[in-house]
């Protein structure tokens, strides 16, 4: 998977035209074979702009930051970053007339030890759903999969499980890294910043961490799209994507195999009602 | 103070780390989850003193917890009782094994803030009762880049007991303070021999050049440092940090970050107030009551972390407030280098 090449020409054909006023894409670390995201203002360094299998990060987070706000941007994304993208736009958060988006259809991203990421083996929608420009052959949507780890801790017994968790909870360091790389955590003020409530305090306990990462989670049950863009700017390496995968899953099974920002304009699980959703846990 | 020097081989440090850990309060990074954090530990097989430098973060936490408990108060129908909190976890001896040079540094750094102003006695009483001991790098990670810092790294003194491992599976045991000669004239002799200064040097020396050669990132920051002052209002910091998401997990790993935020856990009439890390990228840092925001702009909020570490506390404590240590770029989500950023502001050499 390499479309370096039309991507330097997208974006150099979109600066020409004066269609955008930023490209974010990415750029090789200069050191290794790893790639860093760019944000590029200058036509003339759209010979830096790389695509390949490792691209790693959503570029869908750089719409919330200072540098694209109320500007003309285009954008890269795969299978997974179109999904949060979509959910973008259907949020309200940004405007599709300010967007040309170059849609990949991904073959997976491969980590440092060579291998396919466990996301992108598992992946339901490998191609871009919201695209001006699509790049490679659709491959379609697959079926979809419970993910191997939470399917492994399922068979744990529960104190087993707590026992995990609780060493999950213990060594977060509350930078809350996950939440301001997460693209779908927009909140001009987070309910976890909010300096007198009594459960989400800044301190860095365990009890702290754990209703801060389990209110987030829930914020995003039914519209994480599995970019672990968390995961990679978690300092202390924590398994965060099994915090949404458990709620994905359930969120599946139980509306309507429902996967979060799949169909353009849908409002997701917990947005919209239906006559067949469950209602046996209501009483 | 005389410096002493031991010889052993690997079996003798690990009968040395093992003295230590029976007789004192012991830290040594322990790996969970793929990342090793320094944590009380009652044997060797729990830790790791050799710990790769890219997967370890700071010693700073033992004396600058993440979370410190201020004190603690009760509503009454008369008013606020303010009451210490109970627990002193800093009266005990402890020592650490395993520090990185660099994190030993940053505490050498720290000291400096912390004794100035306001003396934060919590601080000085971690430091007067711990003992570092620091193992010497063998070779430089790909983000390291110490060397090029205002620091010697060779002769450093921030820890107390330097461990240094040599030729034909030599290992050096070396005082660098008064604390350290106590520990290791407890602890070590019973394990090694003592050597002169002289006829360690040739071995420490070659053991420096090998790591000295292997870095990557080479710069003279000196010239950063006057560079930078100049430069307050140049548009390339617009420019580096753009690809930044303010997700501030380069100031909660840093060794050197000291900035700090309090908030209060609150059960019914009773409260707890917490001192816990903040950092400066975050876009609340500067919000003040009534809503007026200094620093409103990511860019912003990026040079005064640039500023603050080799410019601002270069001019006030005559050092950089940084150690090299790279874990702010092994953190960061999209691998900004801070040497890559601030080598593209002051030198104006460009990927």
């Amino acid at each position: 998977m390499n479309y370096t090449k039309q991507i330097q020409d997208i974006a150099a054909k979109l600066f020409t035209e004066g269609k955008i006023d930023v490209f974010v894409g990415y750029r090789m670390n200069g050191f290794d074979d790893n790639q860093v995201p760019v944000l590029i203002t200058d036509p003339q360094d759209v010979s830096k702009l790389v695509f390949t299998d490792k691209s790693v990060f959503n570029l869908v987070n750089y719409l919330k930051t200072d540098h694209t706000r109320r500007k003309r941007v285009g954008l890269v994304v795969k299978g997974c970053d179109s999904r949060s993208l979509n959910l973008m736009l259907t949020e309200s958060q940004v405007k599709r007339e300010n967007l040309y988006v170059v849609g990949i259809c991904c073959e997976g991203i491969v980590d440092d030890s060579g291998h396919k990421m466990q996301n992108c083996v598992e992946c339901v929608v490998p191609d871009a759903v919201v695209s001006d420009e699509l790049l490679g052959t659709p491959s379609g949507q697959k079926p979809y999969m419970v993910n191997v780890d939470i399917a492994a801790l399922a068979a744990k017994p529960l104190t087993e499980r707590t026992a995990y968790f609780e060493e999950v909870f213990e060594n977060c360091i509350r930078c809350n890294a996950c939440r301001h790389s997460c693209p779908l955590c927009y909140c001009a003020k987070c309910c976890i910043d909010q300096e007198t409530a009594t459960l989400y305090n800044g301190a860095n306990t365990t009890s702290a961490a754990f209703h801060a990462l389990m209110t987030w989670s829930l914020h995003l049950a039914g519209r994480c799209v599995d970019c672990r863009n968390c995961e990679k700017a978690c300092p202390s390496h924590l398994p965060l994507h099994l915090l949404h995968k458990q709620n994905e899953s359930v969120i599946y099974e139980n509306f309507q195999e429902h996967l979060a920002g799949v169909i353009p304009e849908d409002r997701g699980a917990f947005y919209k009602y239906s006559l067949k959703d469950p209602d046996d846990f209501i009483m | 103070m005389s410096v002493e020097t031991f010889v052993t081989d690997k079996a003798g440090l690990i009968t040395f780390y093992e003295a230590i850990m029976a007789s004192h309060e012991t830290y040594a990074p322990v790996e969970k989850f793929g990342k090793f954090d320094f944590k009380q530990v009652k044997s060797l097989a729990e830790c790791d003193p050799e710990s790769p430098i890219a997967k370890t973060q700071s010693i700073k936490p033992l004396f600058f917890p993440r979370s410190a408990k201020v004190m603690k108060y009760v509503a009454t129908s008369t008013g606020t009782e303010v009451s210490e909190v109970d627990e002193d976890p800093l009266a005990v001896k402890r020592v650490i094994l395993g520090a990185k040079h660099c994190d030993a540094r940053a505490l050498q750094v720290l000291d400096k803030v912390y004794n100035w102003d306001y003396i934060d006695t919590d601080y000085q009483k971690r430091r007067e009762n711990t003992v570092i001991i620091s193992t010497r790098c063998d070779k430089a990670d790909t983000h390291c880049f110490c060397t090029s810092l205002d620091y010697d790294v060779e002769n450093l003194n921030a820890m107390d007991v330097l461990v240094v491992h040599g030729s034909d599976g030599k290992v050096y045991i070396k005082a660098r303070t008064e604390k350290g000669s106590t520990l290791l004239n407890t602890e070590v002799t019973r394990h090694a021999s003592r050597v002169t200064e002289e006829a360690a040097a040739p071995d420490l020396k070659k053991q420096y050049e090998a790591f000295a050669g292997s870095f990557r990132l080479k710069m003279d920051y000196s010239e950063v440092n006057s560079k930078l002052s100049k430069i307050f209002d140049t548009p390339e910091f617009e420019n580096v940090s753009g690809n930044c998401v303010s997700c501030n997990t380069c100031a909660f790993v840093c060794p050197t970050c000291h900035c700090f935020k309090i908030s209060d856990e609150k059960i019914k009439d009773t409260g707890l107030r917490y001192k816990s890390y903040d950092s400066c990228n975050n876009g609340y840092f500067t919000l003040m009551a009534g809503g007026h925001n200094p620093r409103p702009a990511k860019y912003r909020r990026w040079r005064q972390r640039a500023m603050h570490k080799f410019v601002y506390y270069k001019e006030r404590f005559g050092e950089n407030l940084c150690v090299g240590c790279g874990k702010c770029t092994i953190a960061c989500p999209v691998n900004i280098s801070i040497f890559e950023v601030v080598n593209q502001v002051a030198v104006g050499s460009r990927q």
